[in-house]
């Protein structure tokens, strides 16, 4: 039966855990308080170690805060990460997205650093600054890094942040016997969208939109094993979907995978989903990894990589990059879908529509096509920012305390 | 009609079959041995990257597969201009320029979607020239939502 305005906006018939508001994915002030609460004290992939293989290379990220960063490789081997930003005038120091730089040098004053984050170089410095400052005053400001879990790079803008083994904790045991051989990016691809960063993350946790997917519905949903597939949820927010065996070969033009994953039982797939907007996708014979990096409310930019072993012959990585495409790409048959929906669900809560709800009310289990994945998110969204997603403006403080505000 | 122009003229028509959703009429100009690559470099990776890459029967799943998908229905439309045919025996490689500009349903705004070189093999021996092989050659990376009907 179609609903009035007041039906409209009143509460899903759910308990209140069953869905969320929908202005959390348009709040202007929202947006900007997650970015505080959420996004800086996390751990958040940068880039992949294959990225950055020898000395002094390097790899520009723009943190999901905002804060541009620098991922670089020192002689010693480590990585370390700093802004992107001169302590000088505030200008950007790097502009190519990756390169090699034994000084990392600020076209503007020619003011350089080193890839421990030392300025190194200060033009005319005496001249300038007498002794009132010198080069010690003027060092990038670096960011916490560690490189873990298949050889990713973490950075954390939280100096007093808990190390990343802490912040992982048990949600990626799943995944580890899987991770044990090195890996390299093979595919980079960004797509920028009119949508809320966690509805890009809510796809990822839920499977019950196989439905919009030919392929997963012919390969995965029709077939034995589908339904058994569990969402277990860890601290922090994260969240794993159990694996079953994918029949490649029932879509037209596919085939049975041939390559494979070590260890990985052939048709195999499991996904990690780590709070707040990164997913480690690991489907047969590629590791996906998506970043969500939010624009605004309603606009993200989704950085995806596509993964095979370093060991890859020449035809291993070929077949890989073929399996990758064939629903990943972005010519790719699922990606488009799943791009496409999450588009749709942008156009219809942009700000002034008067959509009010989302509703992850199915219960089954914790089987795939329970909702209790974004559940789990939400519950841990609502955690750390202070708000129930479900009801984010309500005010607790006393009505005096309320008019002093 | 010289053979550059008939060689034009294929680039030309390949291009408004696909613009046409004419699959069928595209895989007519195509060899029975021809492949389709979509190619990019990414200098975040550092990396040549290949995001689409199929024979003709691929292609052919691939179109009869269409309408199985859920896919944004925008038109496109592709702008090819030949810039050069270098004829090699019983073969050419023409190199052409290609913007791929897409129209929005809601409103009929229309964007320009993606910047390529198109990479030829055209087959010369049966008569009509017919293509053996595309690559399209990507300057754009960043394609939004992406999109499921090739450049």
């Amino acid at each position: 039966m179609a609903k009035s305005a007041a039906e409209w906006n009143a509460p899903p018939k759910f308990p209140p855990t069953h869905y969320v508001d929908s202005r959390i994915y348009t709040d202007e002030a929202i947006f900007e308080e997650e970015k505080e609460k959420l996004f800086k004290p996390s751990w958040i992939i940068a880039c992949h170690e294959s990225e950055i293989p020898n000395a002094f290379d390097y790899r520009l990220f723009t943190h999901p805060s905002g804060v541009p960063l620098i991922a670089v490789r020192g002689e010693d081997q480590n990585v370390r990460s700093f802004y992107n930003i001169c302590p000088h005038r505030g200008n950007t120091i790097l502009y190519d997205p990756a390169g090699n730089a034994k000084r990392m040098t600020c076209i503007f004053h020619q003011w350089s650093f080193d890839t421990r984050g030392n300025c190194i170089d200060i033009s005319r410095a005496d001249q300038g600054y007498q002794s009132r400052f010198c080069k010690e005053d003027a060092g990038l400001r670096e960011v916490k890094v560690e490189v873990g879990y298949g050889g990713f790079v973490w950075v954390n803008l939280d100096d007093a942040c808990a190390p990343l083994k802490d912040y992982i904790g048990p949600s990626m045991d799943i995944l580890a016997p899987y991770m044990q051989e090195p890996m390299e990016v093979f595919h980079f691809n960004r797509a920028i969208v009119d949508t809320n960063y966690k509805l890009w993350h809510d796809t990822n946790s839920e499977f019950y939109h196989d439905f919009v997917h030919y392929f997963n519905r012919i390969t995965g949903m029709m077939q034995p094993g589908y339904f058994d597939r569990k969402y277990t949820g860890f601290p922090n927010g994260h969240a794993t979907v159990g694996s079953m065996s994918i029949q490649y070969d029932k879509y037209e033009g596919s085939k049975e995978r041939a390559v494979g994953w070590p260890g990985l039982t052939p048709g195999g797939w499991y996904m990690v989903d780590l709070f707040p907007g990164m997913t480690y996708n690991l489907r047969t014979s590629v590791l996906r990894i998506d970043t969500a990096i939010p624009l605004g409310p309603n606009k993200v930019a989704i950085e995806f990589r596509g993964l095979g072993l370093k060991s890859d012959t020449p035809a291993q990585r070929a077949q890989r990059v073929f399996d990758h495409n064939t629903i990943w790409g972005p010519f790719g048959r699922n990606l488009h879908e799943d791009l496409l929906a999450v588009h749709g669900q942008g156009r219809a809560m942009r700000e002034g529509t008067d959509s009010r709800w989302v509703i992850h009310g199915r219960e089954e289990a914790s089987t795939i096509h329970d909702e209790i994945g974004m559940r789990h998110f939400y519950a841990e969204w609502s955690r750390r920012m202070g708000r129930a997603s479900y009801e984010p403006f309500r005010d607790d403080r006393p009505a005096q305390a309320r008019a002093a505000a | 009609m010289d053979q550059r122009a008939q060689i034009e003229e294929l680039v030309y028509r390949s291009c408004m079959a696909l613009d046409e959703r004419d699959f069928k009429g595209f895989l007519e100009l195509c060899d029975p041995g021809f492949r389709y690559k979509v190619t990019v470099y990414s200098p975040e990776i550092r990396k040549e990257m290949v995001w689409l890459d199929q024979d003709r029967r691929g292609m052919e799943t691939l179109f009869t597969n269409l309408p199985r998908h859920n896919s944004d229905h925008s038109p496109l439309v592709r702008h090819a201009t030949v810039y050069t045919v270098k004829m090699d025996g019983a073969q050419a490689e023409v190199v052409s320029a290609l913007q791929v500009f897409r129209t929005a349903l809601d409103g009929g705004a229309t964007e320009l979607f993606g910047v390529a070189r198109l990479i030829d093999t055209v087959k010369l021996d049966g008569g009509t020239p017919r293509l053996a092989s595309r690559v399209v050659r990507m300057e754009t990376r960043q394609l939004g939502f992406g999109s499921h009907i090739p450049f």
